[in-house]
């Protein structure tokens, strides 16, 4: 009898891992929306829970945070689209005059003087790159109108997803207490430990995360700005700062891409300005466009952030060793791109603490 | 005979049998009636089968549970000693929502129960969300425990003439 039961719940369990299997491209978007949906609960729920402590409505709570955040979010895109739009343009418009060709000219002969000729043979004519550079930017607003209706769906997914955000917030320890009422008698005390035990690690990792990105905002905001006062003559340095902190959220690859945008509008300020072209680092390294006073910028702020901000803020209790911080962040991209990547790490967080507490069950299994 | 009229939007609040009994708890004694519904939005209602262990002796303690219906015994397995046997609106496992010591007894139904659950997580969420009524409960639970303190100095004072 045992084993007829045990054979009819192995097929039941392979007949439901083919259903969700053959299921999953159809129910996936979904999925997408109720992960990020309770990430973001994640994050507000504290914020919520303490302003409702103050104002006893959570509706309102939820309201308020909500609100406040889209707002912030909107502006925020909104004022560096608009700033960077008119940086590209302001740059596209100093390319087509024939002065900066010529000293774009000027740099391309600086820098064979400098770099060996068989790394020279290598890279394209100065005047092929400049052609197409020009031809490129022309298509520019064409290209970014197209990126514009691939991100419909996006767009989509991220209201779905603020719509699941604000009713699991405002309902969400009535939607815990129904989740949790299908837990065996047997299993519901320990049930219970591990959800909060889960909520806890995933809510102090993302705090320490948040927290960690602005940080990492306002150094690399203050380092931009005494680099200004040395003579880079970067702009929006503000915007850069916000962006170099929320790319840290990805672990290894983004510093890399925090720099980027600072780097690329070091080049497109400084163009033609000869003294910024001639810069030297600390005097003796070649460094034209402030590009090598950048890239130690950041990394002091990478180092600051890794060596003092975040094991104080995120802690040792979610650490996750390096090489399972790689393998999450590899099947992360994989799967998802760079969104998988930024969820990677926390996803890592509560697989771990899932198995320590299976391994915390089946070790008092006999007093279940 | 049923009144014609009847308040339709307090029916719900005054008739719910969760709050009855919380209301009837020394630990929740002293909180409005708008902080009971709040309570009884995060307690759980719990069934259990005649001669169902709820807990066991030195597993892992979570919370309390109030006996909504049915009866309880709280014993010893080892021994066999019975050192309670509880009923409606009786509570029991109460010290597990200060610590996560193991729990010191078992407690199994004796006839089929509907209990209900607060724990540890509840009453933390609840000092977060609302620290007054946390409060409350605190001290309210501490008023039982130095009562349970009291009796059993009591008793160990009898014990020893």
């Amino acid at each position: 009898m045992d084993a007829t039961i045990k054979i009819y719940r192995l097929l039941v369990g392979i007949i439901i891992v083919v259903v969700c299997w053959i299921l999953l491209p159809y129910i996936s978007p979904v999925l997408i929306m109720l992960i990020l949906a309770f990430i973001f609960t994640s994050i507000f729920l504290p914020l919520v829970d303490s302003l409702e402590r103050k104002i006893r409505n959570r509706g309102l709570s939820v309201f308020l945070i909500v609100s406040f955040s889209i707002v912030a979010f909107i502006w925020f895109i909104g004022s560096f689209m608009s700033n960077f739009g008119l940086q590209i343009k302001i740059f596209s418009e100093k390319l087509q005059k024939q002065e900066f060709s010529n000293s774009l000219i000027t740099l391309w002969n600086k820098i064979q003087v400098m770099v060996p000729d068989s790394i020279i043979n290598i890279i394209p004519e100065s005047s092929d790159i400049i052609t197409s550079l020009q031809g490129k930017l022309s298509n520019i607003f064409q290209n970014i109108l197209g990126l514009l209706s691939t991100t419909g769906n996006i767009v989509f997914i991220l209201i779905m997803t603020l719509i699941f955000t604000v009713i699991v917030l405002v309902e969400y320890y009535s939607f815990k207490r129904s989740m949790v009422r299908f837990i065996p008698n047997r299993y519901f005390e320990i049930g219970l430990r591990l959800i909060y035990n889960i909520e806890q690690q995933v809510s102090k990792f993302l705090m320490g995360q948040l927290l960690a990105a602005f940080t990492v905002a306002l150094l690399s905001t203050f380092g931009l700005f005494i680099l200004n006062q040395m003579g880079a003559n970067l702009t929006l340095i503000i915007f850069i700062g916000i962006i170099a902190g929320f790319a840290n959220l990805i672990p290894m690859v983004g510093p890399f891409v925090g720099m980027i945008p600072a780097i690329l509008i070091a080049i497109m300020n400084n163009l033609g300005n000869n003294a910024a072209m001639g810069h030297y680092l600390f005097g003796a390294i070649p460094s034209p466009f402030f590009i090598f006073d950048i890239i130690l910028m950041f990394i002091i702020v990478q180092q600051i952030d890794n060596n003092f901000v975040t094991p104080i803020v995120v802690g040792e209790s979610t650490g996750l060793h390096p090489m399972i911080v790689m393998i999450a962040l590899l099947i992360g991209g994989t799967l998802m791109g760079p969104l998988g990547m930024l969820f990677a790490v926390p996803a890592a967080g509560i697989i771990k603490v899932v198995i320590q507490e299976i391994t915390f069950v089946s070790q008092n299994s006999h007093l279940l | 005979m049923k009144p014609l009229w009847e308040n339709y939007f307090n029916k719900n609040k005054m008739d719910n049998p969760v709050i009855l009994t919380l209301q009837t708890i020394p630990i929740f004694k002293d909180l409005t009636s708008k902080e009971f519904q709040e309570i009884s939005r995060l307690v759980h209602k719990r069934n259990y089968k005649k001669g169902e262990v709820i807990f066991k002796k030195y597993a892992p303690g979570e919370g309390m549970y109030v006996i909504l219906s049915g009866s309880v015994t709280i014993k010893d397995p080892d021994s066999g000693m019975i050192f309670a046997s509880l009923s409606n609106d009786n509570f029991f496992g109460e010290m597990a929502l200060l610590d996560e010591e193991p729990r010191s007894a078992q407690a199994e139904a004796t006839s089929p129960s509907d209990l209900i659950g607060f724990f540890r997580t509840d009453l933390k969420s609840l000092i977060a969300r609302f620290p007054e009524m946390g409060n409350k409960i605190l001290l309210n639970l501490s008023q039982v425990l130095a009562e349970r303190l009291r009796e059993a100095n009591k008793l160990l004072e009898e014990n020893s003439k």
